[in-house]
């Protein structure tokens, strides 16, 4: 009896604490079934390589949210940084090189994003659309609005792999440990939780707030320099009109992941979950050819569903976790 | 803080109006072009100021459409409030486009539509390439070139524009409906754009254990972003891949025996004819010219010549 108990109390933990991860177990076999190609190592593979770089900026986008931010200007940042370093790599031969300009850049225009938020209190949704303008149109500049092309071993990144793993995962997998340190294991990431929590607070309690929304921007910088590296060697190519419309997945991947976009909440894992729901469902509506009108419906539909029944989950465990304060309350 | 901000705007407004009065031409020119992200839209419009260097009597302003028919129609409204003397229009949707055109007309300014033209509007002057044939010269060469039972993959352009739309057509026939034995397994929106592209071949690939013999690009973009997926892939050596616009990306795949064939959209050529009709209709040489530009195709046989275009552009090393 007691062990019924117990595994019935394991599933509903299971239920509410891991509702999102249960959804893509279920969309998993789901998917396999549906369609034989979809357990291959190489279909795998690819998912992984054409969510790699979304995933990563929306690691710097989980960061930013949890902490009450976010940033609409990823993908421009992306291509104007992308676009630099394609051209400093040409000019000059040396991937390191085009790797720091790639990161220089992103740190900067995110730097520029965190002065504005902290220092002039300005919303970070005005601030990070100007952004995304102002970098486009800096990529456009740069290159009269033509891509730059014969980029050599530049592509080493984004289509080499390590043994069988293909190198953007591995990238991914990297950040994904780092912003899983990062909220885990750091007084930083802790801040980020409370400021997103309740800001004031977190001011009273002695965090200072500007200091770490500045750091989440910076660290973001950082994962959206990498990205561009690993965006513009994938496809070969500087493209200052690329990655158009990336800022909307990164936040769709890390809502669909948990992260609550009033703030406070959300995991690294959370984020990593909802980059393969997405990457599954784009996947097996094209091996199995379903319209591409319909694919649209039908991904905003699940996502949707997802989303509700993740809230649902964790209502549910929230009230259960209030009848039991009740009731020990009402035992004492 | 705000006073000095506004003070600092309001400055750097008058600044940069005084510069734009400056600038004296006998004939001032507004080219509203589609979007200057879409990189042949951009091509065009740089094509357009250099060539406007060479009319000693012309200045030409260009304006970005963004994508977006609100902005666009908001510019040529502007342009005519500003008294231009010809709008060049660069329509993102013709139809939306249309009674702004006419607008231009009705304000006795010289009106100009390119890339593509709008067809009916009385008054109006046209320089053109025609998208239908664009792609119909590759689907015609593609009729000859692929085996039969072969399987093909198409890659569309954003879904109701106007030259994604006559290509698509023009593929559907001038080849599919030809060659029924031809089965499609892949017919998607990439939306002109590389890396939308190779996501969507990687997952074809996936899927069908018989290569794809056929890539229907509707532009050289999505077709150099399906031969990215497959490039290392010998089941794809002798993939037939065919694409629009002659970009320098798609004259080097072809070069290298990757990609079998590009119809040039000239910029070049459009820019000349553009300036010329515009000069034409400014000086009452002319009162109506409708013009197209050619539909070159290029293959491995003569790629040298496309090759050369964009060295002289400087977009080829």
């Amino acid at each position: 009896m007691q062990a019924k108990r117990s595994k019935a109390n394991l599933w509903e933990t299971l239920k509410s604490k891991y509702a999102i991860f249960l959804v893509l177990v279920v969309l998993f076999v789901i998917c396999s079934l549906l369609n034989k190609n979809f357990l291959t190592w190489n279909n795998l593979t690819n998912i992984s390589r054409q969510i790699s770089v979304t995933t990563i900026l929306a690691f710097g986008e989980t960061l930013l949210i949890i902490s009450g931010l976010l940033d609409l200007s990823n993908s421009s940042v992306l291509a104007f940084a992308g676009t630099l370093s394609v051209m400093a790599y040409k000019a000059n031969g040396s991937m390191l090189l085009a790797i720091l300009v790639s990161i220089a850049v992103a740190v900067f225009c995110n730097a520029l994003n965190a002065l504005m938020t902290t220092t002039f209190k300005a919303p970070a949704f005005i601030v990070t659309l100007a952004m995304q303008t102002m970098a486009r149109g800096a990529a456009l500049l740069l290159t009269a609005g033509q891509n730059v092309y014969q980029i050599g071993d530049y592509t080493i990144l984004g289509q080499g792999s390590v043994w069988i793993i293909p190198t953007p995962i591995l990238f991914m997998i990297f950040f994904f440990l780092v912003t899983r340190y990062i909220l885990n294991d750091t007084r930083f990431g802790r801040s980020l939780y409370a400021i997103g929590g309740n800001e004031a607070a977190a001011n009273a309690s002695g965090i200072a707030v500007n200091k770490v929304k500045t750091g989440a921007y910076l660290i973001n910088g950082v994962m959206v320099g990498m990205a561009a590296v690993l965006f513009m060697s994938r496809v070969n190519a500087g493209l200052p009109n690329g990655a158009q419309g990336y800022e909307t997945e990164a936040l769709t991947t890390a809502i669909i992941g948990g992260t609550s976009f009033t703030g406070g909440i959300g995991t690294a894992g959370g984020t990593i979950v909802g980059a393969f729901i997405i990457g599954f469902l784009n996947n097996i509506m094209n091996l199995t050819s379903v319209n591409s009108y319909l694919q649209q419906i039908i991904k905003g539909l699940i996502i949707a569903l997802a989303v509700i029944y993740d809230i649902y989950a964790k209502n549910k465990r929230t009230r259960k976790k209030m009848g039991n304060i009740e009731d020990k309350q009402q035992a004492a | 803080m705000k006073k000095v901000l506004s003070l600092i705007l309001v400055l750097a407004l008058a600044l940069a109006c005084s510069f734009a009065l400056a600038e004296d031409a006998s004939y001032r020119v507004a080219y509203i072009a589609r979007a200057q992200a879409d990189s042949f839209a951009a091509w065009l419009a740089n094509a357009v100021k250099e060539e406007a260097d060479k009319y000693p009597d012309i200045t030409v302003d260009v304006f970005d459409g963004q994508a977006n028919d609100e902005t666009e129609n908001s510019l040529i409204e502007n342009a005519i409030t500003n008294q231009y003397d010809c709008i060049i229009i660069q329509p993102n949707n013709g139809e939306a486009q249309r009674p702004y055109a006419e607008q231009v007309v009705a304000a006795g300014i010289v009106c100009i539509t390119t890339n593509a033209r709008i067809d009916g509007v009385e008054g109006a002057s046209s320089v053109d390439a025609d998208p239908y044939e664009q792609a119909a010269v590759n689907a015609r060469l593609a009729l000859e070139m692929v085996p039969e039972n072969a399987t093909a993959v198409i890659l569309r352009g954003p879904a109701g524009n106007f030259h994604a739309d006559k290509r698509y057509e023009a593929w559907q026939t001038e080849f599919f409906e030809k060659r029924p034995d031809v089965k499609v397994v892949g017919d998607d929106y990439a939306n002109w754009n590389k890396d939308e592209a190779m996501a969507l071949m990687e997952d074809w690939v996936t899927a069908n254990e018989q290569p794809i013999g056929l890539i229907a690009s509707m532009n050289d973009n999505m077709a150099a972003g399906a031969l990215e997926v497959v490039k290392d892939n010998p089941d794809y050596a002798n993939v037939l891949t065919f694409g629009v616009d002659g970009t320098a990306e798609a004259c080097l795949l072809i070069q290298e025996g990757r990609m079998t064939a590009t119809c040039l959209q000239n910029a070049y050529e459009l820019a000349e004819l553009l300036l010329d009709t515009a000069h034409k209709l400014l000086t009452g040489e002319e009162t109506e010219i409708n013009t197209d530009v050619g539909n070159p195709l290029y293959t491995k046989d003569n790629v040298q010549e496309l090759y050369d275009i964009h060295v002289q552009a400087g977009a080829l090393e």
